[in-house]
């Protein structure tokens, strides 16, 4: 086990602006091994900025810190100001946000530099500009470099002395802060192996603060994902980028670019409700809030071995687990098996597909997972709970499934607005049932006129049908909406305008949605998962990068290369 | 060419400042020998004829506008700045003997004060919001915005007149008897204590709040963060990061306020009758001694454009991020 | 009102004292007829009568009463140097939007003119203006006019050149705006702030040149300003080796320095909220 460099209990931070704290971090703990690379994400104002200062005791004169930030186990905060500067760049050093100002405009680079070393190792100036100029060429500079001034140099090869800056002097940690922001592409990705080169060479611990997603995966091995001051997840990077426990930590993971390469990009929605308490940070944008999250914080607690987890539902809730479900039918040619051994799960929020070609049992398995098909064998828990007795289909919060063919699932002699409230009434929901129907039609962006909700169905359109069928399934406000094929039958346009709205309201109500398609680039464009079906079994799953990237299945590696071809057929 | 734009700018400057003065006994309103008689009517009893007659011929009004101006530029190149008929005496001559009594005046005040005000301003800023800093601040403000005449009266009625600690007049003892040279210095000093400490404590206050104001700024840049964080001494910080960073536009701050020295200068002569520039400026409007009073504006005028260049070139020169582009 | 009441309680306690002192002293000027139990400008008693209940501040060497003419110099002091304030203001918030709003030649003549005119030390040309054209309130007015407008001039020049890069008013000329409705409907409000502290502090610095040029035997004798009635005292041959001092010179000279002083504590108050902004 290595040792541990420094340990952070309980560090609140709080600005002092006029009479009222405004907190830039919570009861923030956490800690850091010798030689190892822990980052902290976070959007700007989550106070990731402020924990680095604070370890370096450089915030403003209008904060107030309290808790423990211990260095080879003395208290950084109680130290006083000659002992501090004796810790300060030559045991912990920063390499900060780049920007003109962080280097004195006055003062040559290696001025700036060597000064460090005659500070901290006593160094006479002459030895002291020799180093320098060592460290100048180990980070990609030339020795001349030495005299420039800061503003003669790029914003790269700034960032280059700012690391030289920062390592000259050997420190034990170095803390930096958005080392990446603000570089274009190329750039950015030599200051990155230069700094995972120097890491490995050096062992210096490093703490990298980022809200950019992909320097983080390329430096760390750990990582903490920091939300309006508090810590919400932590764990291993490549498990954390894998699998995620909190809402938040998916949200952030779904916003980036460089992890969603094949699906449209889709932000955390936008905060619902303007209440706030003294519990989770996340309270007024989570999906899935219960009453506690309003009132208790949640504390930060171990999952598993180097997972740690901050909510109250235990991370992203599973709302529907199949196991083992298998399902044959009987034709003139014998017994068909349409399902074999199907396993999956779906978590609240989320969007899974599943893709197959027709035949494959896909649909089967969604009719049997909504409770219309009896299975013959398995089990569904709905919501951890085995839902042979549940009536999912006929409660508020339950299941709902949209039908492929708009004809026949909607009665044509209804009119709209018996059609949308068919559900309520069948199960004697609601009161004012007429207001919702309206609500829901508007949501799923059809008029609400009294006109419109007196139309007949037949005199719909194929789109506004599907459109109609929408809005009976979700006013009866779903977990969980199957969606079977629901465009097969319209027009490229329709499809594309159906689809993207039925992702908008996921994305918005935070519903979990199980789409079933043939058609593998419009899953990779919505999904979160994939899973492929082949011959009645589920061959493959993932998410659409490593579907794409790390194909296993013949099935599947067929149907990406199929893709491929049609792609160039269309380009040559 | 850029480079040489300033050159242009301040000739430009300078045309204005002297066809300014050319315009303006031009342009009064009337007939500018009126005014060469009292107040009420009477032809004041040290001009003659004779006095009149020359001060025509020094403003050549008869001749044509062009002509008089051209006139007016070549007598300035040699620099010849016309005669003083009260004093009966050339006015360069005039104001260079009064010279020698301003410019150590000036210079002892600004050295001071630009000193003391940078210094205080520092250590304000840098204990920002402490009870140094509160009462320094609030000092200054109220230094700053009295106007100079009026501490001089003050100091003039307290530390003159009546503790009698010093002279409330003149630069030295009028028919004095200086056996040795020392004493003669040592009485120049003692007039010369409450004026300049007058001109020093008006000028204090702007230097102490633009230190004061720009080590804050500085104080808040982040390669302050940076020179903090690197853990070096707070005496490296002050300064070889902030002073270094301050000095520049604190220079220039103070070549930049002369004008308004030279103005408090002006008045803090006259409050203590002490013989220099601004003292004879004011008898020269009581007297109507007008080539005497044009003469002294334009020298001053001058003398501080030459200083604002002067302050405009420092902070360009101690600016590495100006040099070369 | 409310934005009245808003500005009132950021004040500091300097500022709300010194907002006190304005006050009073603008009501001794607008009233100073009232006010004032003797005429300012007549024989009323002995001379040199010390401070007493009839004469609060006693009489000066002709004995007129010196509490009237504060009381009378207040109204010319405030009157002329608010005058003097809210004119050059005006101008030289008029000249800066423009030579802003409208650059190239315009902006590079006003720029070269408050060059050499900041160059120019103002108390020297004041005094030799003055002394050219002859000391009355109208020409004191105009020479303090023509060298006061200069500073909000160029303050409001800068400000409006910054925000004729804001994309809000970038996108308000792509619709159209022209200088009229920028003006009226962006850069006013924006600049508001700006030019009430130009003017406030103005106010001080005109009350302070006009007494300069008082005490320089530049003022205008038939009105009676602060600097004036200074300008008497210090002109009283025996004046240093008397008492009278004590209330003919320190009367108007620490009126000068309240009033200063108010209207400086005041305008640093002031400056700090419109720079926070409300």
């Amino acid at each position: 086990m290595k040792n541990i460099l420094l340990e952070i209990e309980n560090l609140n931070i709080d600005y002092f602006d006029g009479e009222t704290p405004l907190a830039a971090t919570k009861d923030i703990g956490f800690s850091i091994f010798e030689g190892e690379t822990l980052g902290i994400i976070g959007e700007s104002g989550s106070g990731k900025t402020s924990i680095a200062n604070a370890i370096m005791r450089i915030l403003p004169a209008n904060a107030s810190v309290s808790g423990r930030i211990s260095y080879k186990n003395r208290d950084i905060l109680k130290m006083d100001d000659k002992e501090m500067k004796k810790i300060l760049w030559n045991e912990i050093a920063m390499i900060f946000q780049n920007s003109l100002d962080v280097l004195n405009p006055l003062l040559t680079i290696g001025e700036q530099i060597a000064e460090t070393l005659r500070e901290h190792k006593s160094l006479k100036r002459k030895e002291a500009e020799d180093i320098t100029k060592e460290y100048l060429e180990k980070v990609g500079l030339e020795k001349d470099d030495f005299k420039a001034y800061p503003h003669q140099l790029s914003g790269g090869m700034r960032q280059r002395a700012l690391i030289a800056m920062g390592l000259v002097c050997q420190p034990k940690l170095l803390i930096a802060d958005e080392l990446t922001s603000a570089l274009d592409a190329k750039t950015k990705s030599e200051i990155l192996d230069l700094l995972s080169n120097l890491q490995k060479e050096f062992n210096f611990s490093l703490l990298l603060i980022s809200h950019e997603l992909d320097t983080i995966a390329s430096l760390t091995e750990r990582l903490m994902v920091l939300y309006r001051g508090q810590l919400l997840e932590e764990g291993f990077t490549k498990e954390i980028l894998r699998y995620q426990y909190h809402p938040y930590s998916r949200g952030l993971i779904n916003s980036s670019t460089t992890i969603n390469v094949y699906k449209d990009l889709w932000g955390i929605p936008a905060r619902k409700t303007l209440e706030e308490g003294d519990g989770c940070p996340f309270y007024s944008r989570c999906n899935q809030k219960i009453e506690i999250c309003k009132l208790e914080r949640p504390s930060l607690i171990s999952l598993e071995a180097s997972r740690k987890l901050a909510c109250h539902q235990g991370g992203i809730l599973e709302v529907l687990r199949g196991e083992d479900i298998s399902k044959s039918f009987m034709n003139k040619n014998g017994q068909v098996r349409a399902c074999i051994d199907c396993s999956l799960y779906i978590r609240q929020g989320e969007f899974i597909s599943l893709v197959g070609q027709s035949g494959s049992g896909k649909t089967t398995l969604a009719n049997i997972l909504s409770g219309v098909l009896k299975k013959d064998s398995g089990s569904v828990l709905f919501k951890k709970e085995n839902s042979e007795a549940m009536k999912l289909g006929s409660q508020l919060g339950g299941v709902q499934i949209v039908f492929q063919d708009p004809f026949s699932s909607i009665n044509e002699n209804f009119t709209v607005l018996d059609a949308v409230r068919e559900p309520l009434q069948i199960n004697k929901l609601e009161d004012q049932v007429e207001e919702k129907v309206k609500e829901y039609l508007s949501r799923v962006e059809l008029e609400n006129s009294t006109g419109y909700l007196a139309r007949r169905i037949h005199s719909l359109s194929g789109g506004q049908r599907q459109r109609v069928a929408l809005a009976r399934a979700l006013i009866m406000e779903p977990e969980l909406l199957i969606a079977d094929e629901i465009c097969s039958m319209l027009d490229k346009s329709t499809e594309a305008n159906i689809l993207r709205l039925l992702k908008k309201l996921q994305n918005e109500e935070g519903f979990s949605m199980i789409y079933i398609t043939h058609n593998l680039n419009v899953a990779l464009k919505l999904s979160d998962r994939i899973l492929v079906m082949n011959e009645g079994r589920i061959v493959e799953s993932g998410n659409p990068v490593t579907i794409m990237k790390n194909p296993k299945d013949k099935y599947t590696k067929d149907l990406i290369r199929f893709n491929k071809k049609n792609e160039l057929l269309l380009y040559d | 060419m850029k480079r040489y734009k300033w050159i242009l700018d301040i000739i430009i400057t300078i045309l204005i400042v002297v066809t300014l003065n050319f315009f303006i006994p031009r342009l009064m309103p009337g007939d500018p020998f009126m005014y060469l008689e009292g107040e009420d009517g009477h032809i004041m009893s040290n001009f003659s004829e004779g006095d009149i007659q020359r001060y025509k011929e020094y403003y050549n009004m008869d001749k044509p506008l062009l002509e008089q101006y051209i006139d007016y530029l070549k007598k300035l190149v040699k620099l010849d700045l016309g005669y003083s008929i009260y004093y009966r005496h050339e006015v360069s001559y005039l104001i260079k003997s009064r010279l020698k009594w301003t410019i150590p005046l000036v210079a002892i005040s600004i050295l001071l004060s630009s000193f003391l005000g940078t210094v205080l301003g520092l250590i304000s800023a840098w204990k920002r919001g402490s009870f140094f800093d509160r009462l320094c601040y609030f000092i200054m403000i109220i230094l700053n915005e009295i106007p100079s005449f009026l501490i001089g009266v003050l100091f003039l009625f307290t530390l003159g007149a009546k503790y009698k600690l010093f002279p409330i007049s003149g630069g030295f003892t009028l028919y004095g008897n200086f056996v040795t040279r020392k004493e003669k210095i040592l009485d120049i000093i003692h007039h010369g204590v409450l004026p300049s400490l007058t001109l020093m404590l008006v000028s204090i206050g702007d230097y102490y709040l633009y230190a004061r104001n720009s080590m804050i700024n500085i104080l808040s840049k982040d390669y302050i963060k940076t020179a903090r964080a690197k853990g070096l001494k707070n005496r490296v910080i002050i300064f070889k990061h902030m002073l270094r960073n301050g000095i520049a536009p604190i220079l220039t701050r103070i070549f930049l306020s002369f004008g308004n020295i030279v103005g408090g200068a002006v008045l803090v002569e006259n409050v203590f009758a002490y013989p220099g520039l601004g003292k004879m400026m004011q008898s020269s409007i009581k007297t109507r001694d007008y080539p005497l009073l044009q003469g002294i504006f334009l020298v001053t005028t001058l003398t501080v454009l030459v200083t604002t260049i002067i302050g405009d070139k420092i902070n360009q020169i101690l600016d590495p991020r100006l040099k070369n582009g | 009102m409310d934005k009245i009441k808003k500005i009132y309680k950021k004040l500091t306690i300097m500022g709300k004292i010194s907002l006190l002192i304005f006050i009073i002293f603008l009501i001794m000027g607008v009233f100073s007829g009232k006010i004032a139990r003797f005429p300012h400008d007549n024989i009323v008693a002995a001379s040199f009568v010390s401070p007493n209940k009839t004469h609060l501040l006693g009489t000066d060497d002709l004995g007129m009463d010196i509490f009237a003419q504060i009381l009378y110099g207040a109204r010319v002091s405030i009157g002329l140097s608010l005058f003097v304030a809210i004119v050059s203001t005006l101008i030289g918030a008029s000249v800066g939007i423009v030579a802003a709003y409208y650059g190239g030649v315009i902006d590079r003549l006003l720029i070269r003119l408050i060059d050499v005119l900041t160059i120019i030390p103002s108390l020297p040309i004041l005094i030799i203006i003055s002394s050219f054209w002859g000391p009355s309130m109208k020409n004191i007015v105009i020479i303090l006019v023509l060298l006061s407008w200069i500073s909000p001039a160029r303050i409001i020049r800068s400000k409006t050149l910054q925000l004729k890069e804001e994309p809000y008013i970038l996108v308000a000329e792509y619709y159209g705006a022209g200088f009229l409705h920028l003006t009226r409907k962006h850069f006013i409000i924006e600049l508001v702030p700006i030019i009430l502290v130009s003017i406030i502090k103005l106010i001080s610095r005109t009350i302070v040149s006009e007494a300069s040029l008082s005490f320089l035997g530049l003022g205008d004798p038939t009105n009676k300003t602060w600097g004036l009635v200074l300008n008497f005292a210090l002109g009283f041959q025996a004046i240093y080796f008397t008492e009278y001092w004590k209330w003919w010179v320190l009367s108007p000279l620490l009126a000068i320095i309240l009033l200063v002083l108010a209207v400086a504590f005041l305008s640093v108050d002031l400056e700090k909220i419109a720079n926070t902004r409300l």
